[in-house]
């Protein structure tokens, strides 16, 4: 193959033609993607780092309440009339049923247990579950836009995790303060 | 202006649409108003200018569905990155360097994702264009058949009119790499349009 081929074979080459309409009109498909609204990688992000906080925040008050409250000598018994709401799930959330049942028998023993403890221990309870479950609905909202997040399922388990831990240490503290023999 | 890109405008294809292109202070507008995320004048770029990206994922890829969805996705590309075009090359050039970085990713996406474009191009027929008559067709079938890195250089250099710089910018490639392959891909024409008795 000399120049003369190579110069024929580009004379041809630049003779094909360079603009050729599609088959079907592509703007349909394009303009739909392009008039999808954005989705914010903000908001995720934000509850994320919610999560993480609060997370960490709880994570911290479970220890303060138990070691505050561990050596209590209150037995006061009041009735227990704080109302604990179900926590939120991340759609397409199969941990679901299977914690509704288990936080459901530890719920229940959580307010009988509750009420051995003082109207101030109780109140640093309350306020403990409510940011864990304040911490839950925000990673499942943020779950319900990215359901595939194995860090925010890992996040929601945690939350959860601290939820029954906090539950149970209730009860064991009850426990404690009943086993006491000083009192 | 009737040409935005270096090659000239053939006026070879009935298809072809060199009335239809905009003056330039025309497309600069359109291009404003796009910028202020206007679809309507995105629209009217896209009508500018889908023939020629259209055309040039046709022939990188030899295969209309995929060529269909490069066209598209690259416009999409296109539209999120719309501020970020200065002007400093031709809008149209600017286009094809985003399609042909589309047809590239699209191609290195997986390993499964080119047996299937490969299936679907081995099992559809060559996507010759009513442009290509005559023994532009048999020389627009054996580009078909070339290599996947030597067609693509031989579409953007001997099709396109890209230099070897530009050509090897495009596709992430050194100019004597473009060389090469701009080399090899004559030779094996050559070889393919012999045996067909093809008269340039």
């Amino acid at each position: 193959m000399n120049e003369t081929d190579d110069d024929k074979l580009d004379m041809a080459a630049s003779r094909l033609a360079t603009d050729i309409s599609p088959e079907r009109d592509l703007w349909p498909g394009i303009e739909e993607a392009i008039n999808r609204p954005k989705r914010s990688r903000w908001t995720p992000m934000l509850a994320q780092a919610a999560g993480v906080v609060l997370i960490v925040g709880v994570s911290s008050l479970l220890t303060y309440v138990a070691v505050k409250y561990d050596e209590s000598s209150v037995v006061q018994v009041a009735p227990a009339n704080l109302v604990f709401e179900r926590a939120a799930f991340g759609a397409e959330h199969t941990l679901a049923s299977v914690y509704s049942r288990a936080s459901g028998d530890v719920e229940a023993r959580l307010e009988r247990e509750l009420a051995k403890l003082s109207p101030e221990a109780r109140k640093d309870v309350a306020l403990s579950l409510a940011v864990i479950r304040e911490a839950i609905d925000d990673i499942g909202q943020a779950l319900e836009q990215e359901p595939n997040s194995a860090f925010l399922q890992k996040l929601l388990v945690e939350a959860y995790s601290n939820e029954l831990a906090l539950m149970n240490r209730v009860g064991q503290m009850t426990q404690r303060v009943m086993a006491r023999k000083d009192i | 202006m009737g040409v935005l890109l270096a090659v000239p405008a053939s006026d070879y294809s009935p298809q072809m649409v060199p009335l239809e292109r905009p003056e330039l202070t025309d497309e600069a507008d359109w291009i404003a108003r796009a910028q202020r995320s206007d679809p309507t004048a995105f629209e009217r770029l896209y009508r500018m200018h889908i023939d020629r990206v259209y055309g040039l994922c046709l022939r990188m890829t030899g295969n209309v569905s995929e060529a269909e969805d490069c066209a598209q996705e690259a416009f999409i590309q296109a539209w999120s990155k719309l501020d970020r075009f200065r002007g400093d090359s031709a809008f149209g050039t600017w286009l094809h360097r985003i399609a042909v970085n589309t047809v590239l990713g699209r191609i290195r996406k997986s390993k499964r994702e080119q047996d299937r474009i490969q299936l679907a191009a081995e099992q559809a027929p060559l996507p010759i264009t009513a442009a290509d008559t005559g023994d532009l067709r048999d020389l627009s079938e054996a580009i078909d058949r070339l290599p996947q890195g030597a067609r693509h250089v031989f579409v953007l250099q001997a099709v396109y009119g890209y230099s070897h710089e530009e050509t090897g910018n495009m596709l992430d490639i050194a100019p004597g790499t473009s060389k090469a392959q701009l080399h090899r891909a004559r030779r094996l024409l050559a070889q393919q349009l012999q045996e067909q008795g093809f008269e340039a």
